[in-house]
């Protein structure tokens, strides 16, 4: 079954990969993208960090460490299902996601992963090098080094999670591009540290729908170690939102209609 | 919301929980596809051309409910090919997605294989397969060759009968070389060949075909009809083909099931489908110079004039046939005459502009 | 003359386009600006800590919540259009149609962005109207404020030359929205939408002078604020800009046509 599973995804890699090799300037403007949003997410914080020697309890090292684990979080993001969700909105346009259903496996699984993008994994040691290079300065303990891929798994898990719910409404909203677009907005949110939002909008984005938890929780704990119950919330999150997701989607593909051809 | 909607989403919800629309006892639980009352509606907004509508649809809109399929009944035997006809929506693609489990029923009740089809086992999905002509499911950018072996995998096929059917198959269908090129690069009639094939892959028990032949020129479709014949004969699975090429179903279906408005006209073998209209022969005749379309003699024969009037087909009963085409024959310099069974076009075009003869067949 | 009808009827059908994909309409342009707005808000307030005392760069925390409001309202003024569609004409081969037209594939985009444009003023007053009420900014004087909007409406013509170039890449490039990713990233850092160019280093905003960049975001809220610059250079880059793109725009749309009339793509 895991097997069976492994066997397609390798599959849908291959294809994505042939697919994107035949487009060959996308595959280098794609990553010179990236490189510019990394770069320029840094720099913000960097120039703000010029006329400020705090943000909240954070100083510059500290959030620049933040946001190079979102810029990973998102490099991961872009390379295996960033694709999907715009893909999803045209397939349920044109009727191509008819395919989807009939196939017998996880519609979940063959909706979300379908689709990779071998140009952003070339970032990724980039990505992953910044990250290393923050935590450097902040000088993270050994412990804290040896949790932080599992954090980012952990996180990723929960980003594409909120991510797949917000998804679903595609089968009530045929206009998924919009969606697609509100979608981008939760990334953003995430994209700063919880303590900069006022209370109300910290609570909400954090207990009710936990955007913030995605990279406030593993960020905080692994700079202060003693802040065990972020790491609690993130888990909690992750477990809550499985079982939310697997109801919407159940009932959202019920819901699904078939554009006529 | 209108009061429709409200009930129409009402109905949706009785029928998930199966309260509704049950008929008392299955008549054959053999049957491969049983469908009993089948009903599928749609909601949709009204839009209002202009400006004005525009404004006034942004924040007040008008809901409409739709009936694409009504108290549908259907039965398939196992090994059977049988043609779902109709003119363009009638409901023929809507149930087709019933029958697959893409979309749910709003009502009624429907079994194929034994599955729920909307509950979409597993097991249900990989004895089944359905096969778009207006849709695909190769990719366009990549070779047809990886858009199979990525089947194989989605359903479990062990490499050797992989191997086997598509060699079977790329030999009968004669695409050996074209599985290799990228599919944006090949005829719609290529293209639709290796479509097949890609459904066909896992062996389904149940193969659903709707409107395979649309858009290709005779000789593809042609074509794609010897396919289907071929591999039924091999593999004795059960067909389910919609189209609204007469030709289509002539030369594959024993059995045809006609839908017009959502609703099923005829269920029937197509050699009684043929006979609705009364024992009645088709005769063409060809004229040297043109003839006075207005003589009382046509009156009855529902004649079919050409432009120049020097050709006619004429519907004759069999008893008066000998009687009236010595007539003509005597009476005018006739060049050509053929005569032949009443093309199923004509039946059908018939039918829909006057439904009333399929109910009085009916009764 | 005759094209005049032609132009009103696209541009009747233009707005009759967004609005009825309202709730697209809602979240592709008007959500990301608010959200935008609402991070910034919380952000700023976080960093100055609640005091209304401190200066950044010459900012107090109202006057740099003030920045951002207006940012607010010139990004919805001036920079909603995508011209999605020009790309999509193009590579769905749609193109052939205003070939037939008599009217022109330019013309026919031009009119669409104009609609488009028509309904982003009347947003764009709306939120002006609200974020007054507010009191996050100081309603500026009435002249000051058709200066702001006129100098705003502008800038709109600069995206719109820019965003025409990128979707008439299409001919060449499969995917143009990375082109317009790579646009939007860029320019949102580098025209002041995201922090006020007083906060960049001083080499650097002296460079930026002679890119059509600051003259997007930062020029037109600090009009609103009440500071003007040389309009005569800002006019004058802006212009200088804007004739380049035009022209070349010209240029890769005869290039494109060739090679589309030659193929038949």
């Amino acid at each position: 079954m895991m097997r069976n599973y492994w066997e397609i995804y390798k599959k849908f890699v291959s294809t994505s990969t042939t697919m994107a090799m035949s487009f060959r300037l996308p595959f280098v403007l794609l990553i010179v993208m990236d490189l510019c949003f990394y770069f320029t997410s840094l720099l913000t914080i960097d120039f703000i960090f010029n006329h400020i020697q705090h943000m909240g309890p954070w100083n510059r090292d500290q959030l620049m460490f933040f946001m190079a684990f979102m810029l990973l979080l998102d490099n991961l993001h872009m390379t295996f299902v960033s694709e999907s969700f715009w893909e999803l909105s045209m397939m349920l346009k044109t009727g191509q996601f008819d395919y989807v259903v009939l196939r017998p496996m996880n519609t979940l699984f063959s909706t979300f992963f379908r689709f990779f993008r071998p140009s952003t994994m070339l970032n990724f040691p980039i990505a992953v090098g910044v990250l290393i290079h923050y935590g450097l300065k902040i000088g993270l303990a050994p412990s804290a080094w040896a949790l932080l891929p599992v954090f980012v798994i952990l996180s990723f898990i929960l980003l594409i999670q909120v991510e797949f719910i917000i998804t679903t409404s595609m089968f009530w909203v045929i206009d998924g591009l919009g969606i697609n677009f509100l979608r981008m907005q939760f990334q953003k949110l995430a994209r700063w540290p919880n303590f900069v939002y006022a209370s109300m909008p910290r609570r909400v984005f954090t207990l009710i729908f936990p955007i913030l938890v995605i990279g406030s929780a593993p960020v905080s704990f692994l700079i202060d170690q003693s802040k065990w119950y972020w790491p609690l919330g993130l888990v909690t999150s992750i477990i809550v939102l499985g079982f939310v997701l697997s109801f919407l989607w159940t009932t959202g593909i019920r819901r699904y209609e078939s554009a006529s051809s | 919301m209108s009061h429709l909607l409200c009930l129409s989403t009402f109905c949706k919800k009785m029928a998930e929980k199966g309260q509704i629309g049950q008929t008392p006892a299955m008549k054959n639980s053999t049957a491969l596809i049983q469908a009993n009352g089948l009903t599928k509606q749609f909601v949709s907004y009204k839009k209002e051309a202009g400006l004005k509508g525009t404004l006034k649809g942004f924040f007040n809109r008008e809901s409409v409910v739709k009936t694409a399929v009504g108290q549908f009944d259907f039965e398939v035997q196992k090994g059977e090919i049988i043609g779902l006809l109709g003119p363009n929506g009638a409901g023929k693609t809507t149930l087709m997605k019933m029958f697959t489990g893409i979309i749910v029923p709003s009502a009624g009740e429907l079994k194929v294989l034994g599955h729920n089809p909307w509950e979409r086992s597993k097991d249900f999905r990989k004895k089944i397969a359905l096969v778009m002509g207006q849709k695909s499911q190769l990719w366009w950018d990549i070779p047809a060759m990886d858009s199979f072996l990525l089947l194989q995998k989605y359903y479990e096929i062990n490499d050797r009968d992989f191997k086997q059917r598509i060699d079977m198959m790329s030999e009968l269908l004669d695409v050996k070389k074209l599985m290799h090129i990228q599919i944006r690069r090949l005829s719609l009639g290529e293209r639709m060949k290796l479509e097949l094939m890609a459904s066909l892959l896992h062996s389904p028990e149940v193969l659903f075909l709707d409107e395979p032949t649309i858009g290709l020129d005779l000789v593809a479709q042609e074509n794609i009809r010897q396919f289907i014949i071929n591999y039924h004969k091999q593999n004795q699975c059960s067909i389910i083909i919609t189209s609204h090429y007469m030709a289509d179903v002539q030369a594959l279906c024993q059995r045809l099931t006609l839908i017009l408005d959502g609703k099923k006209g005829f269920d029937g073998p197509l050699t009684q489908f043929e006979k609705i209209l009364g024992n009645e022969k088709v005769v063409s005749f060809t004229f040297e110079k043109a003839i006075d379309p207005l003589l009382p003699l046509w009156k009855g024969l529902d004649p079919k004039w050409n432009e120049l009037n020097n050709q006619v087909e004429l519907r004759i009963p069999e008893n008066e046939l000998r009687k009236i085409s010595g007539q003509i024959i005597e009476q005018f310099p006739v060049i050509d005459f053929a005569t032949e069974k009443m093309p199923i076009e004509r039946v059908m075009k018939t039918l829909m502009n006057n439904p009333k003869l399929l109910s009085e067949y009916n009764a | 003359m005759n094209s005049i009808p032609k132009w009103l009827e696209t541009i009747r059908i233009s707005i009759s386009k967004v609005m009825a994909y309202r709730l697209n309409f809602l979240l592709q342009i008007i959500g990301p600006t608010l959200v935008f707005f609402f991070i910034k808000y919380n952000l700023w307030s976080s960093i100055y800590q609640g005091d209304r005392t401190i200066l950044i760069s010459g900012y107090t925390l109202t006057a740099m919540l003030a920045y951002h409001t207006w940012g607010l309202v010139v990004e919805l003024l001036a920079s909603g259009f995508t011209a999605m569609n020009l790309s999509e004409d193009i590579r769905l081969g749609r193109i052939s149609t205003y070939l037939i037209y008599p009217f022109n594939f330019w013309e026919f985009h031009t009119a669409s962005f104009i609609g488009f444009q028509i309904t982003q003023v009347f947003i764009a007053l709306v939120t002006f109207g609200a974020v007054a009420l507010s009191g996050l900014i100081e309603v500026p004087m009435f002249t000051l404020l058709v200066k702001g909007f006129s100098y705003t409406l502008f800038i709109s013509f600069l995206w719109f030359v820019m965003n025409y170039g990128i979707g008439l890449l299409a001919f060449w490039l499969e995917d143009t929205w990375i082109l317009k990713v790579i646009l939007m990233v860029i320019s949102s850092f580098l025209s002041g939408a995201i922090l006020p160019l007083d906060l960049f280093p001083a080499g650097l905003v002296e460079v930026l002078k002679w890119t059509p960049f600051p003259y997007l975001s930062y020029y037109p809220i600090k009009i609103f604020m009440g500071v003007e610059p040389n309009y005569l250079f800002a006019i004058g880059v802006m212009t200088g800009w804007m004739a380049l793109i035009t022209y070349c725009n010209h240029l890769v749309w005869k290039k494109g046509m060739k090679l589309y009339t030659a193929a038949g793509m």
